[in-house]
């Protein structure tokens, strides 16, 4: 059991510059994070997931102070030409945006906007509280990024115990295209929490993919909400690659505000031992003719967890509504776990949308079939978990980016 | 080549094959032929290692005994199965797994496996022999694939393979004549004095354009005849039942 979270209201009081409001806020989100505690399955968004007791079994204590970024090196992905951001436990370390017109592009520490209604979900209430950095970006109108950006999320050997909240922003203008890989490095050998609050706005016409993926196992454990506003024409995909987390719950809330937006959120994991890993939407179609689009596939081996809570709402003006929503499990073992719970919630009488889930096993008769080809039981499932997961790779246009994605997920594969 | 004495096979305490005996020696190709529900699947899949049934009986492959033979070491050993119904695996590319079958064939056999140029090489000249497409070749394995489609790519997969033993389960039901002729084709231009076939079908047509030694007609799990090419012909006309 969890002796003490130590975050206290003189927290707050050290937080530097900080106005009468801000501080009102943050209280009144620490309050209510309070009221509540770390959630658990009582919670409908948790129903799956009994976080408090992940924490109570995980965490002896909890230190929320922030910590420091200070960092020797970090070595670049070689893989292909992109422009970079660092964050180091969460806190804007660097940018380098070579490859860019550097004067379209703003990048500062963290947002401090507190025009936040109260959430249901505690853990946001708690980075609302205390949230003091990460990093805000802003791309002007009528600009397209030439090359990929890497946000390298690094995590330092030092980090234990602690639950970092970090917040985040991106802001792209009329007419703008935008390509970010979130790629997580975790030095850490220990455990923590990083809850993390992110805030996605599109203008009109404007295009973002945001691709998140790390590059090894880790113990800690990822909570982060996002929340995508969609203006006339804009158009986002999220495509989720974080296998290897021991936690990881992604949660997903897209308005699609405006006519024509749309909205791509697709996955391919592999979850190994003890991995859980939690994919949670929530698509609001608020105007007409917007479409959306969700696919997740997951395959899950020994002792892992995965989860989709998808829903669609679609309101009353939302004609011509087209959603999709697919969930599909591959299941390697009787040990693992896949729960889904697709909803849908529809005003609109003239709209398209359509939900599927399935779980099951490696289809015997293709395995039997590969195996009279001369390729080995284990080998033939591998074939078939890629071939499972390729739908989804499939989706990635850059080659060399398709290729980064495919060895990662091959990597994870071959030490099945 | 294949030697099966005595073979009988159940599966879910049905008894299919009850006392099976059949010698194909190399260079011989046997046609069984035989009424649905005689066992000719259940041959098929049995020799290629499928697990589900109880077996007994002996069946030798090369002068050794296949039992306790895995289904990928039968292939390895150069045992090749034609299905009736290939399956359709998404999101696996076709010429991928083509070349992962050959090069783990090839490493069981001790050869260097091939690189990805000089098997391009070769897919294209089996293909072209057989008159294949080779644009359905980096499609996804089967997936959407005409039935003579998915035919035509199980004899690719036999000229590319090389096997000693093929075995053509049905590989002629449901193809119109110029796909037929493709088959009859890949297969006649495979045998030697050293491969051996065996080829199961239903009807005589196939048999027009591939000349059996032997015809053998399986009813009720049993060969109940043996006869050359001729008594084909004969069961077109006569029909199965007249055998009984």
């Amino acid at each position: 059991m969890m002796q003490n979270l130590e975050i206290n209201f003189k927290q707050i009081d050290k937080i530097k510059k900080i106005t009468k409001e801000e501080k009102n806020f943050r209280i009144k989100n620490l309050e209510s994070f309070k009221a509540s505690g770390f959630p658990n399955k009582r919670q409908e968004d948790w129903k799956f997931t009994d976080f408090k007791s992940i924490v109570d079994s995980n965490f002896k204590e909890l230190d929320a102070q922030r910590v420091s970024s200070n960092i020797n090196k970090i070595d670049l992905l070689k893989n292909f030409e992109h422009n970079y951001v660092l964050l180091v436990n969460g806190n804007l370390h660097s940018s380098n945006f070579d490859y860019e017109e550097k004067s379209k592009i703003r990048i500062n520490n963290y947002d401090k906007s507190i025009d936040y209604e109260i959430s249901k979900n505690p853990l946001i209430c708690l980075n609302h509280a205390l949230a003091e950095n990460g990093y805000s970006l802003e791309i002007d109108k009528n600009y397209k990024f030439k090359k990929v950006l890497v946000i390298y999320n690094l995590f330092t050997k030092d980090i234990k115990n602690k639950i970092l909240n970090n917040k985040n922003k991106i802001k792209i203008n009329e007419n703008s295209e935008l390509h970010v890989i979130e790629y997580t490095i975790n030095e850490s050998k220990s455990k923590f929490i990083n809850n993390v609050y992110e805030n996605i706005i599109l203008e009109k016409n404007s295009k973002f993919k945001n691709l998140f993926m790390q590059n090894n196992k880790s113990d800690g454990f990822f909570h982060k909400f996002i929340k995508n506003k969609l203006s006339l024409n804009a158009d986002i995909s999220n495509l989720i690659f974080s296998s290897g987390l021991k936690f990881n719950k992604i949660d997903i809330e897209c308005d699609l505000v405006e006519e024509n937006s749309k909205c791509n959120i697709l996955s391919a994991l592999f979850l190994k031992k003890n991995e859980h890993q939690e994919i949670k939407t929530l698509v609001n179609h608020l105007a007409p003719n917007c479409k959306s689009n969700q696919k997740i596939k997951k395959v899950l081996s020994s002792g892992s967890k995965g989860v989709y809570q998808g829903k669609i709402y679609v309101k009353d003006i939302a004609q011509k509504t087209d959603a999709y929503q697919l969930s599909k499990a591959l299941l390697l073992d009787d040990n693992a776990e896949f729960n889904s719970k697709p909803e849908l919630e529809i005003y609109a009488d003239d709209v398209k949308c359509s939900h599927g889930s399935s779980s099951g096993n490696i289809d015997q008769d293709s395995l039997y079939y590969l195996m009279t080809r001369g390729l080995s039981r284990k080998d033939s499932s591998k074939l078939l978990i890629k071939g499972f997961l390729n739908e989804v790779i499939e989706f990635i246009k850059n080659p060399s980016i398709k290729k980064f994605i495919e060895t990662n997920l091959e990597y994870q594969i071959n030490e099945y | 080549m294949l030697e099966i004495k005595n073979l009988q096979a159940s599966i879910n305490n049905k008894t299919i094959l009850k006392g099976l005996n059949l010698t194909i020696k190399p260079g011989e190709l046997h046609a069984i032929m035989g009424p649905n529900g005689s066992g000719k699947s259940t041959l098929a899949n049995v020799l290629s290692g499928k697990s589900g049934y109880e077996i007994s009986g002996d069946v030798n492959y090369e002068g050794k005994s296949l039992k306790k033979v895995s289904v990928e070491e039968r292939a390895q050993r150069g045992i090749f199965l034609a299905f009736q119904y290939p399956l359709e695996i998404p999101g696996v590319n076709t010429n991928n797994f083509l070349k992962t079958s050959l090069n783990s064939i090839r490493k069981s056999k001790g050869k260097k496996e091939l690189d990805t140029l000089t098997f391009l090489k070769l897919v294209k000249e089996k293909a072209s022999e057989l008159g294949i497409n080779e644009k359905i070749l980096s499609r996804q394995l089967n997936v959407g694939f005409s039935g003579g489609e998915k035919k035509k790519n199980e004899i690719l997969q036999m000229k590319i393979l090389d096997p000693n033993l093929s075995i053509l389960d049905e590989t002629d039901s449901g193809l119109d004549i110029d796909a037929l002729k493709t088959i009859a084709s890949g297969v006649n231009s495979s045998r030697d004095s050293k491969k051996s076939f065996l080829v199961i079908t239903h009807y005589q047509r196939l048999l027009e354009y591939i000349k059996p030694d032997f015809v053998h007609v399986l009813s009720n799990g049993k060969i109940i005849k043996t006869g050359c090419g001729e008594l084909a012909e004969e069961l077109e006309k006569t029909g199965y039942q007249k055998l009984n």
